[in-house]
Formats: C-alpha cells, structure tokens, sequence
C-alpha cells in the first residue's frame, strides 16, 4: 500500500482516526479491511471502529499518546502482511421473499421500469460490506446499481420489521431488528445471522 | 438468593459499568456509567474491581433487602434514605435484612450510583455490566424485579473526602480538542461557537445531550460516515451542537467540530435542563495530562 493513500490524525485524547482517500469504492474498501486486519493484531488497541473510507481507533493512553500512537499505525499497516485465508471475503447468500416488498411499485416508478426490472437488477449484483452500524448488525451494502436508486422516504416509517430487505440511494441493506426507518423495502428474509457480518464481505440476494 | 427486592424502579434504573469495548465493528455501542467519576468513587469506596452499579436517574427508585451488605452512594443528590430517614451520599453504609432503600427527590445533579460490595450479580453481556437499552442489552429496574448480590458483614464506613465531592453547578466549561471536521468551520463560525453560553434542551439522554444557542454552519453538511468517538460534537442541519455520549451511534455522517474531554462529559452527564455551558478550547497534550491524572487518581 502506498503511504501517500491514508493518514492518521488526532480526534480525541484517547483515539486517532486513519482516513483513506474521501470516496466510496472497493479499492479503498480493501485498504480499510487490510488496515483493519493489521491493527486487530495491534496492541493497547481498545477499540477499532472501521467504516467506509477510515477506521477510529481508541487506545490506552497509559501506553500511547498522540504521537506515538501514529507511529504505531502506520507502521503497523504498512508492514502488515495478510494470511491468505484472511484476505478471501467470505460470501454470504441471502434468501429474499419478494412478494413481500411493499415499495417494490414505488422503486420502479421512480426508475420507469417494471418490479421485475427491480428485482432481476437487485439480486444481479455481488454487494460488499462497507460499513456496520446505526444499530447492532445493520450492514450497509454497495454499490446498488444506478437503473434501481431510489432516495429515502420523505417521511421515515414509525417501524419497519425485522428481516425487511431495502434499498436507499446507491446503498441496501437488512434490518436487523424492528425499528423506525426511511429505506425502500424491497422484499423479506428470514435470514438471521447478523453478527456474521465483517467489512469487505461479499453478499449476493437471491430470490425465493 | 439474597439481595434486593424491586418495589419501585423509578424513572430509570438500570446496571452500568464501565462499558463495553471491542465490540463498535459489529454496531454495539460502549454504554457504560455516564458520571464515570461518581461511579468510579462508588467503586473505590467498596474496593470493587470489575464491579457494576445502579445507575439512578432522578426519583422513585425503592428497594428491600433480603440480606446483610455494604452499599455506597455517590452522585446526584436524589434525597437517599434508608427506613425513610434521610441520609448522607458519597459514603458507606451498612444495611440489613427487611432495611427499604428509597430516592425521593432530586435536589442536585441528575444520576446516583449505587453499588454493593463485589457487585450485583447479574450476567455479562458482550464482556459488561452495562445496559444499553435501544440494544436489547439489559433492563431497566421496574417492580418486581430482584437484585442479586452475595451477603457481607463488613462493618467500616469509608467516606469521600469533603474536596474531591462536586458541587455540580449549573453553568460550566467544556474544555474541547478541536478535531475531526473543525476545518469545516471558519474562523468567524469558531468565534460564535466559542462565545456562546448553549443551553441544554430537553433532549439529553444517555446517547447524547442536544445544546441550543448560536446557529454554525459548516462548509459541507455531510461526510462519509465514520466512527464517532465519546465527546464528539456534531453539529447537524439544523446548527445547534449534539455532544455524543456513552450510548452514541457507533458511525455517523454528521461534521464534528472536535472532541469534549471525557473528565468534562462526565461532569456534564449531571447537568440538568436548562442549564448553560460553554466551550474552551484545550491542547491534546493538557487534555492528556488531565484524562492520564483522572484515571491514575481512581487506580491507586
């Protein structure tokens, strides 16, 4: 990895942030997930939290402080050199009931094509694991393909079921539990094993 | 078992330690005490290593023990009591069997801590104590609920000394790293945030606590979602600063101004509604040197 390509700056007393380049892609992913697996093995590392194009790190500021954490960090990454078996993404497959996609109709409007369209491009594309978060096991998949991108709901729903398969913008995702939200449902699984998810994961949907 | 019976639970009531780390990749948030200086005295009173608390938010919390134990209360002042007399907080006590534990009225500060000699014994999650609702992690007290704990006959009352108990004041400063996102600002958008007293809106809660003064604008509205640290200030669409605590959203994509010292967190996790604050900045080597003294203080 060239060096040139991330950097570490301060955000707390205790925790750094290493930003790679500002933009969404596989290729800057993959650093992340290398990064990722090289500051795993770090030590006094409390807590990694890896998303799009950064990781935060939190650490122990009885063994580091703000200089000599990034020191560590970037020494770390850039020597860092991943086991084989670490590096294969693993690939999830994902059951989905379409028939069960309450704003199928309202996706392919938007895009002028029918729901078949919608759901023949949505289960076409191998997404990857970008980020997890706003709540436990949410993870954001991309890139949806441009011909079924459908903004949020103006007006997020009260709740959503757990399960629901949904789109937003050039993201989807599966809610992991009931909860309020904005995103186009597409469809419905049963799938249940959320914690499985780790950034740089491969997930295909396929329909039932 | 012995320990607590639930007759009332209160407005909140819930376990708290000192959070829960090394688990933001999967989504899950620290959690964790929100006065970690309160909680951390309730601990060192007891000698608990590892231990847990009831974190208390405001009144009507009230409880019967089955058995003998040690207990200490530090924090707000909720009007603690045992057998309806009324008595001292930031010390020990020992109770006994059929003795009723009671807050009744908040007169200073928001959150108490009570905790038992080794603890209450309820299971870890995810490596915690700590209850974080929205998760499904934990819950909170209500009636009918019991409180394990294992009987002691420790007989010493340990107090906290008169200097080291806060007077919780209704206006302070929040010493703030500026960090992440601060280039966003310009000079003249720093100025405002940094002479403005921002009041604190009805909605704080154990995720974050909403501020309301001078509007700021960012250059850019939004980021690439990214971790969010404990203290970051957020400044969303509508100016009005959101300083994130122990249950924040682990990822946001919202421009942060900096970071608050956690010691200064701390202090704010008592402020209650309506209450002023405003923002200093500090130096990442004097927020080291004071977060290094809080911890290494609570070690010894």
């Amino acid at each position: 990895m060239q060096n040139e390509a991330y950097v570490v700056e301060t955000v707390s007393v205790d925790s750094a942030m290493l930003y790679f380049k500002e933009i969404i892609c596989e290729e800057v992913l993959d650093q992340v997930q290398h990064a990722y697996l090289a500051l795993k093995t770090l030590e006094y590392i409390i807590d990694l939290t890896p998303s799009y194009n950064s990781i935060l790190i939190q650490y122990d500021i009885n063994y580091y402080n703000h200089l000599s954490i990034k020191e560590a960090v970037l020494k770390q990454v850039s020597e860092y050199r991943e086991i084989t078996a670490e590096k294969s993404h693993k690939l999830i497959e994902i059951p989905v009931d379409y028939s069960k996609g309450i704003d199928l109709e309202r996706v392919a409007e938007t895009n002028n094509i029918s729901t078949e369209e919608v759901i023949d491009t949505h289960t076409q594309t191998t997404y990857r694991v970008y980020a997890i978060g706003f709540m436990v096991g949410f993870a954001y998949l991309a890139k949806v393909d441009d011909t079924i991108a459908t903004p949020r709901l103006s007006t997020p729903r009260d709740k959503i079921p757990k399960g629901s398969v949904a789109i937003a913008d050039t993201q989807t995702a599966i809610y992991p539990q009931d909860s309020a939200g904005g995103w186009n449902i597409l469809g419905h699984t049963d799938f249940d094993d959320f914690s499985s998810f780790e950034i740089g994961d491969r997930v295909r949907f396929e329909r039932i | 078992m012995t320990g607590f019976e639930v007759l009332a639970g209160g407005l909140l009531t819930m376990i708290q330690d000192l959070g829960r780390q090394g688990y933001t990749h999967l989504g899950i948030t620290n959690s964790g005490a929100m006065d970690e200086y309160a909680y951390r005295w309730s601990q060192k009173l007891l000698d608990n290593h590892e231990g847990n608390a009831l974190e208390i938010l405001l009144s009507g919390l009230k409880l019967k023990a089955t058995a003998s134990t040690t207990l200490a209360v530090c924090g707000a002042d909720l009007d603690f009591r045992i057998n309806d007399e009324k008595q001292p907080i930031w010390q020990t006590h020992h109770i006994h069997e059929g003795d009723i534990i009671s807050f009744h009225q908040q007169t200073k500060g928001l959150r108490a801590y009570l905790a038992v000699k080794d603890g209450f014994n309820v299971e870890k999650v995810y490596d915690s104590y700590a209850a974080t609702l929205k998760e499904g992690i934990g819950q909170k007290l209500s009636k009918g609920d019991f409180l394990a704990f294992t009987p002691t006959q420790v007989k010493e009352t340990r107090h906290v000394p008169e200097k080291f108990i806060p007077k919780y004041p209704k206006h302070f400063t929040l010493h703030i790293l500026l960090s992440y996102q601060h280039r966003f600002f310009s000079d003249e958008q720093k100025e405002k945030f940094f002479n403005t007293d921002y009041e604190l809106t009805p909605q704080i809660s154990r995720m974050g606590y909403k501020l309301k003064g001078a509007c700021i604008t960012p250059s850019k509205g939004g980021i690439i979602s990214e971790g969010i640290t404990f203290g970051a200030v957020q400044i969303p669409q509508d100016g009005q600063p959101i300083i994130l605590l122990k249950e924040r959203q682990t990822i946001g994509g919202y421009p942060k101004i900096g970071s608050v010292l956690p010691s200064d967190c701390f202090k704010l996790a008592q402020l209650p509604i309506g209450s002023t604050v405003r923002f200093r900045e500090i130096d990442i080597e004097d927020a080291e040197k004071e977060m290094k003294g809080f911890y290494d203080f609570f070690k010894s």
